[in-house]
């Protein structure tokens, strides 16, 4: 038996595993390294483990207990450009005391004993004044002063001790979405406060309505909730008064109105009960009212989705810099100040930000998400680069041929601005129903109090009970009816790993006529998966594994995937990756290589050639395995499709691939409808005059080809896997990528739909009832606020029901 | 049972509630709610060293500021 398999079958019989004292994960006695006492599984574990020993920081192993790490990865960037004045004008902001402040991803973070070392590896640096680390987000929050530390030195820090970190714009949105709901729970908590605290003195005051109560008693009581409602009123109050503000400037009656003049009037009234001693004061029903249609729009704010910011997305989306060749010298500019004619220079892994020639270099490019073509593409001198395309491994020097403002790239983001402005809005019902609902409301109340005041009664009595026309209107329900069944709609996609973005597309959702796919990455994986594959002897798996799960290419990727139930974690030495041929590697006295055919041919090894994509393997020039890749058909495909034609549903397919391979798959899942070589603009153009036949669209896909078609579509579904921008100007994002999740969400909006239209039935019926009731001036305090709490218990019961339904 | 002691115990609850409320408010604003996995593990890890760190961090900050102040 050659040394190689007997390694190997060592590591099949899963003899002696010993766990590495830094990491905690296990491996094979063999390869441990040792170091007196201690054993290790890689030099970066050593290092870091001594490094925390050195400087006093071992208790975290005790805090770490049995948790298991990942191995630092050794392979950084250098962390200069972290001093550049671009990188600071970027991501830095000074704060009020001259200090620098920088928001970072913390990559690694597993255990709160990873947060506790990171924190305190950096308040030992000098000049780091705060060093705050949120562990349910990994996102760190770093104040240093520069005189005394630079940022690189910060960044070394952390990579030393085993964990990377990433800058991150805290873009305007997020801060403000956060700013926005910590003001939500500042007025909640106030109105909530005083609610609970009211609700014991309305209770003796009931109370004492029935059983008797000193007149007296009763005014302390009611200045006592006088207190309490104040700061509702004024201050959790505050966003209805804004809103009634904002409506009547655009001269729509909405539901802001009607709470803000309910509350409003109820409040002044009871000041007048309160101290012309009238009895029981009206306080409680201000509070409540505030607190639950609060509660309401919280539910809201919580489920909706910030316009999007079409800069704010190019600017995460391109490369902010890039390095240009001039001469031997390399120099990183902004892309911005390229002109044409410059040459650029594209590492492995990089996005390409400019279009352009290739002048030197070679290797393979990936443009899938950009036309759909799902095989990475060979890129030799004399090739057209296109912005946005990823490197695979090509290591290439480009020509620009076209400036940044005129690359593809910023060619698609203002087709976008103008997509997203074209999406058509469908109103909500319920903002359909509340609008006219106030109107009717307000001028039922002032009928009434018209009608008691002409009727010969005196003047209290008439506003008494207009007043409480109002008060039992207050649409407590109505404004609980649509936010409480999303909710409960958008926690029961989550739970599946269906992210509805904005609650309001949950109720567009469930009317679509018309769902649109597109191809690669939506209907198929978008990567190249093994469909058949040989080899000589299993005991080489292991090594096979070890060799392709160290590249990046997607073909050594699906292989891996494949080959994933025989990873035993062994160490090859050596490892190297050719752009476009392969990988090559040394296993003990052993020479392994694998790549395609010409990676093959260079070492003198023939192979027949294939229509799909091939992966050869060879040992010492002896071939040994052999992988056949496409992209396949994601497994629910075909059921997913059967069930909207099932539901009535048109499904079309789009797709920017050629015709054999989009007939192929169009077939195979029973799509009639297909176009195949679409630009993006022309997907667009597809779903637009969808529209314009009065259909509503619903748009699947995944890469940026798509993303006009996404934000044009009255609903636009990406993929977790999909590329980021794809996923920013989408409306639902599933994030296990199957196609399965698309069903889900397809009835989780038509049951939170019929929800929905019950909600607000329910609360129409109620006050049906009611206001007839406090019209005709039978409504007394103690009424109105049991039967406003009552109609929103219905309507919360009512809503948790479709849980019971989904069986939760 | 004269009045006024209802009156007194109403005013002093609500006073008291008010300054709890108020605490927590404030709690909401300095952000220490904001994550609620760390809110919990501080308790689990916290310690004398810890508080020493802080106490050392605070001071480091106070230094600084003093350096970066430039009299006019």
């Amino acid at each position: 038996m050659t040394e190689l398999s007997k390694t190997a079958r060592a590591g099949c019989l899963n003899v002696s595993k010993v766990a590495c004292d830094h990491c905690h994960l296990e491996f094979d006695e063999t390869v441990m390294i040792e170091d007196g006492a201690q054993r290790f599984c890689c030099k970066g574990c050593q290092g870091v483990y001594h490094l925390l020993q050195d400087d006093g920081l071992g208790s975290f192993y005790e805090k770490l207990g049995d948790a298991k790490l990942a191995p630092p990865t050794q392979q950084f960037e250098s962390s200069e450009n972290f001093d550049t004045p671009a990188f600071f004008e970027r991501f830095v902001t000074l704060g009020d005391e001259g200090f620098c402040e920088v928001s970072l991803i913390i990559e690694g973070i597993h255990c709160a004993a990873c947060v506790w070392l990171n924190e305190k590896a950096l308040h030992r640096l000098e000049g780091v004044i705060e060093a705050d680390i949120n562990f349910t987000t990994n996102k760190a929050r770093i104040v240093w002063s520069d005189e005394s530390v630079k940022l690189s030195r910060i960044i070394d820090t952390i990579r030393a001790i085993g964990y990377d970190a990433f800058p991150y714009d805290p873009s305007l949105q997020e801060q403000h979405a956060n700013r926005e709901r910590k003001d939500y729970y500042l007025r909640m908590a106030v109105a909530g406060f005083s609610l609970m605290n009211m609700m014991s003195i309305s209770f003796a005051q009931y109370h004492g309505y029935f059983s008797g109560i000193d007149g007296d008693i009763v005014t302390i009581l009611n200045v006592g909730e006088w207190v309490l409602a104040t700061p509702v009123l004024l201050y959790s109050g505050w966003v209805f008064f804004r809103g009634a503000y904002y409506g009547l400037r655009n001269q729509v009656v909405n539901m802001d109105l009607l709470v803000a003049t309910g509350a409003v009037t109820t409040y002044f009234y009871s000041i007048y009960i309160t101290v012309f001693k009238l009895g029981e004061a009206y306080f409680d029903s201000v509070t409540m009212i505030i607190a639950f249609v609060l509660f309401g729009k919280f539910l809201e704010v919580l489920s909706r989705k910030s316009a999007a910011d079409t800069l704010d997305i190019i600017t995460k989306y391109v490369p902010s810099e890039v390095m240009v060749v001039e001469g031997d010298q390399m120099r990183s500019i902004k892309v911005s100040e390229v002109r044409v004619g410059d040459v650029v220079a594209l590492r492995v892994g990089e996005k390409a930000a400019l279009d352009g020639e290739v002048l030197e270099g070679e290797g393979s490019m990936d443009e899938s998400s950009l036309t759909g073509e799902s095989n990475p593409i060979y890129k030799k001198a004399g090739d057209t680069i296109i912005s946005g395309s990823v490197s695979i491994d090509a290591a290439l020097h480009y020509r620009v041929s076209r400036d940044f403002a005129h690359s593809t790239l910023s060619h698609l983001m203002s087709l976008l601005e103008n997509a997203m402005r074209h999406k058509p809005r469908i109103e909500e019902m319920a903002n359909r129903i509340s609008e006219r609902f106030s109107s009717t409301i307000l001028a039922l109340a002032l009928l009434t109090f018209a009608a008691w005041y002409f009727w010969p009664h005196d003047f209290d009595t008439a506003l008494m009970v207009g007043v409480s026309v109002i008060i039992i209107a207050c649409p407590c329900a109505l404004a609980l009816a649509t936010p409480v069944a999303t909710l409960v709609g958008l926690g029961l996609g989550a739970k599946r790993g269906i992210l509805f973005k904005a609650a309001a597309q949950l109720e567009t959702l469930s009317l679509i006529d018309v769902v649109v796919f597109d191809k690669t990455g939506s209907l198929t994986h978008g990567r190249p998966e093994v469909v058949a594959q040989w080899m000589a002897d299993e005991i080489h798996a292991q090594w096979i594994y070890a060799l392709v799960s160290r590249s990046k290419h997607p073909i050594s990727n699906g292989v891996a995937r494949a080959l994933a139930s025989y990873d035993a974690h062994l160490r090859l030495e050596g490892f190297a990756e050719i752009a476009a041929r392969g990988v090559r590697a040394q296993a003990g006295e052993h020479r392994l290589i694998g790549g395609n055919a010409l990676w093959m041919a260079e070492h003198g090894i023939s192979v027949e050639p294939l229509e799909r994509s091939a992966f050869y393997v060879a040992r010492d020039g002896e071939m040994v395995a052999r992988f056949e890749l496409e992209d396949r058909l994601k497994e629910d495909a075909v059921a997913a499709v059967a069930y909207f034609h099932r539901a009535g549903i048109d499904v079309q397919m789009l797709t920017g691939d050629h015709e054999a391979s989009a007939r192929r798959i169009a077939q195979n899942v029973g799509i009639k409808h297909f176009a195949y070589e679409q630009k993006p603009s022309d997907k667009e153009a597809v779903i637009a005059a969808l529209q314009g036949e009065g259909k509503k669209v619903m748009m699947v896909g995944d890469g940026i080809n798509d993303i006009l078609a996404l934000s044009r579509a009255d609903i636009g579904i990406s993929m977790g896997q999909g590329s980021d921008i794809a996923i920013e100007v989408s409306d639902v994002v599933l994030l296990h990528d199957s196609l399965t999740s698309l069903i889900e969400a397809h009835q989780i909006a038509k049951t939170t739909y019929r929800l929905i239209r019950q909600n607000l039935g329910l609360s129409l019926v109620y006050n049906a009832i009611t206001i007839p009731l406090a019209m005709a001036g039978y409504i007394i305090p103690l009424v109105a606020a049991a039967s406003m709490s009552l109609s929103s218990i219905l309507v919360v019961l009512n809503s948790m029901r479709i849980r019971y339904s989904w069986r939760v | 049972m004269d009045s006024w002691v209802i009156a007194l115990m109403l005013g002093a609850s609500i006073f008291l509630g008010g300054l709890a409320l108020i605490a927590f408010l404030w709690g909401i604003r300095s952000g220490q709610f904001d994550d609620e996995q760390k809110f919990l593990n501080q308790a689990r890890l916290d310690g004398d060293e810890d508080l020493q760190d802080a106490v050392e961090q605070e001071q480091k900050k106070n230094k600084l500021k003093k350096k970066s102040y430039k009299p006019e």
